[in-house]
């Protein structure tokens, strides 16, 4: 891959002092599909657009939520294939941390280190940031966790988010719909009232996925389960 | 593109930085020392509903008995898990490594692991190692192909077979298999025919001992019977050997206090977020 | 002779009722020439953490500086206090790593869990596979006679004071009987609220 002639770093300063790459890699995953996080007091969910561009698309073969331990999941906005290294990674990270302190990786551990390897690709040689921002949800000692990594390897913590298309609108909803004691099932229900903001086309179970993280653990509820939650919306 | 940056101090793989020194005190007359063995016997085969795994609870080092009641059933899979012979600690570490794999394929491809996949990864990474990892194992487990039983040797042969005995207790074991086993046998009768194969290594064998463990795998579920029976219990203690308060004679005594913060959680992990 | 009895030495860990022990003799020796009497084979790793290191003195140092480094960096990381299990696991990896070519100590490790205070006592071979009794643990050049103490003296749920009692009589009954080990004793013995550290006064020959 970092083949001699390009084995010099792509994400370099402009002269006014940013990093256009990681701007353009911003620009990326703002133009992705949605996808929105919300903790709730008794777990957290993902939720994420899944766009169709043919009635012939074959719907529930290729996820976009993935389990990365039993207690932990995630998402992203942005580029697929992107997502698909990242995915691989953390779930290596988090079996070297298994294999070496026989106990599951705490998830604030996880974003720190999947957030590491995305600071690498942007001041590495050969090769360009990833057109990814990731939520990933996680449930440990007892209470559950919700983080935001980006292209530039920053890491936030929220309480609720959205990310991609029109995630600027969905925040704002999300700021006035959120309270503390959100009951997951509630949080559910709002985290699909958040994509719906933005959503082009009629929401079903074939192009919206929902993950759940509770004390039992992470898990991608099944088409039958998200049907029931739309149904209970409109 | 390295990314060793992010992974932990461990880098995972060997080390034979004390190679030399160690080959230096041997030709001193300086043996490096034995490690801990599990002389064991342990057993599996296929019964109606799946397969039945036994091990005794005896782990050795030379003549001593390191542990009474130890763990020779190890997982892999949900639907696989594996009993060990040899040395203990390569079939701890073996069966962690490889049950990380198994896991991380099977997230990957979101589908059971297959035992012909488990006994593949086993076999080729004991081949490896050219029989210097002394692991030798019974791996049992049921797929979509039905229930598997097969012996994994160290230096990565592999049988595939309904019933099997392996460790140093196996040829009493298998005396019991041989005679005892038939196909289909039903849940209840596999018990007992296990459990009395496992005793024979534990009564027969010197390196085998203490207690009956079984592992029942099932289409449905796998459950682990620890112990399953306990076929040595320690004798009870007649009168009372304990010694008096003050009756040891101290030379110093220190106390350092340890001030508990109280049990306040405070969430540490959200509060070094703020950074980024 | 075997390299593990170079310099002698033995250490032994017992729980107790919300509390654990460990003990271990405190002479230093080439061979059978003894060098010092004050020599230290049990570290402490946190407030409520120890590790016995016996064996070859050469290891027990780099192991204890080895593990020191890997423990300050996870606690640094992960900015909590590592819990026994996880550190008896950090052990393991460390020794295991080194399958083919091991340092030559067999460590013993006590703890109470910090955050349930739960007892944990775990020891290991020279390639780190763990071994985690209900009771009592063992290691060095005495551990056959430590065994039989042990087996006879310990008994469940001994409180502080007794269980201080219990070790250091297995202890110095189990090296009196050993040429290599022995030349005073020490004891800590760790409570949710204090660590007791006391020197043993013991036969010097």
């Amino acid at each position: 891959m970092a083949s001699e002639r390009y084995s010099f770093s792509l994400t370099t300063f402009s002269p006014s002092g940013k990093l256009v790459q990681i701007e353009y890699a911003l620009a990326a995953v703002a133009a992705g599909a949605a996808s929105v996080g919300i903790k709730a007091a008794n777990g957290v969910v993902l939720a994420t657009e899944k766009k169709h561009r043919s009635i012939l698309y074959e719907e529930h073969s290729v996820h976009k939520i993935e389990m990365i331990t039993p207690k932990i999941g995630m998402v992203y906005s942005g580029m697929g294939p992107d997502y698909r290294l990242l995915v691989r990674q953390a779930r290596k990270m988090a079996q070297q941390y298994w294999v070496t302190y026989q106990e599951q990786i705490p998830t604030a551990q996880l974003v720190q280190r999947v957030a590491t390897l995305m600071q690498e690709y942007t001041q590495s040689g050969g090769v360009r940031p990833f057109g990814v921002s990731l939520l990933m949800c996680g449930w440990d000692e007892g209470r559950p966790y919700l983080f935001q990594c980006d292209p530039s390897g920053a890491y936030f913590a929220w309480k609720a988010t959205a990310m991609g298309k029109n995630y600027i609108n969905g925040k704002t909803f999300l700021e006035k719909r959120y309270n503390e004691d959100l009951e997951l099932d509630d949080a559910v229900h709002t985290a699909i009232l958040t994509l719906k903001e933005g959503f082009e086309g009629g929401m079903t179970e074939d192009n919206v996925e929902i993950g759940i993280c509770n004390e039992q653990g992470f898990r991608r509820l099944s088409p039958a389960e998200v049907k029931d939650y739309l149904a209970n919306i409109a | 593109m390295a990314s060793t940056k992010v992974v932990n101090i461990p880098k995972g793989g060997f080390s034979f930085e004390n190679c030399q020194r160690n080959n230096f005190m041997a030709k001193q007359g300086f043996p490096a020392p034995k490690a801990v063995k599990t002389g064991t016997t342990i057993a599996g085969f296929i019964f109606k509903d799946g397969v039945i795994l036994g091990a005794d609870t005896r782990a050795t080092e030379g003549n001593i008995v390191a542990d009474k009641n130890c763990f020779k059933l190890h997982y892999m899979a949900p639907n696989i898990y594996c009993a060990g012979a040899g040395t203990a600690a390569d079939l701890e570490m073996t069966t962690l490594q490889m049950s990380s794999q198994l896991e991380l394929h099977r997230l990957n491809t979101g589908r059971q692991v297959k035992v012909a996949t488990a006994t593949r990864l086993l076999k080729q990474m004991l081949f490896r190692y050219q029989g210097h990892i002394g692991a030798a194992l019974v791996l049992g487990g049921i797929d979509s192909s039905g229930p598997h039983v097969c012996c994994i040797y160290p230096h990565g042969s592999t049988d595939s077979l309904p019933f099997v005995a392996m460790g140093s207790g196996s040829l009493a074991a298998m005396a019991f298999l041989e005679s005892g086993w038939k196909p289909d046998m039903e849940l209840a009768e596999a018990k007992v025919l296990m459990r009395n194969a496992i005793c024979g290594g534990i009564f027969n064998d010197l390196m085998s001992g203490s207690h009956v463990d079984l592992c029942i795998i099932t289409r449905e579920k796998a459950e682990m019977i620890r112990p399953f029976e306990v076929a040595n219990v320690k004798g009870e203690r007649q009168g009372s050997y304990r010694y008096p308060l003050g009756c040891t004679a101290t030379l110093s005594t220190r106390v350092i206090p340890i001030e508990i913060e109280s049990t306040v959680v405070r969430p540490v992990a959200e509060e070094s977020m703020d950074t980024a | 002779m075997s390299i593990l009895s170079y310099n002698g030495g033995c250490v032994l860990a017992m729980k107790g009722k919300g509390c654990v022990a460990i003990a271990s003799d405190r002479r230093f020796g080439v061979q059978t020439s003894t060098l010092a009497m004050d020599f230290q084979r049990i570290f402490e790793m946190g407030p409520h953490l120890y590790v016995g290191l016996p064996g070859l003195a050469t290891d027990t140092l780099t192991v204890h500086e080895r593990l020191r480094f890997r423990l300050n960096l996870y606690e640094l990381r992960e900015s909590r206090k590592i819990k026994p299990q996880t550190f008896s696991a950090m052990v393991s990896n460390l020794l295991y790593e080194r399958r083919f070519g091991p340092y030559f100590v067999e460590p013993v490790i006590a703890g109470l869990d910090p955050v349930t205070w739960e007892p944990f006592i775990s020891a290991m071979d020279l390639i780190g596979c763990p071994n985690v009794p209900e009771d009592f643990v063992v290691a060095g050049t005495c551990a056959e006679q430590l065994f039989g103490m042990c087996e006879a003296l310990w008994e469940p749920n001994l409180e502080p004071d007794s269980l201080f009692e219990t070790i250091s009589q297995a202890l110095m009954n189990a090296f009196d009987r050993d040429a290599i080990s022995g030349w005073g004793g020490i004891v800590h013995v760790i409570e949710k609220d204090k660590v007791t550290t006391r020197l043993l006064k013991t036969r010097m020959d």
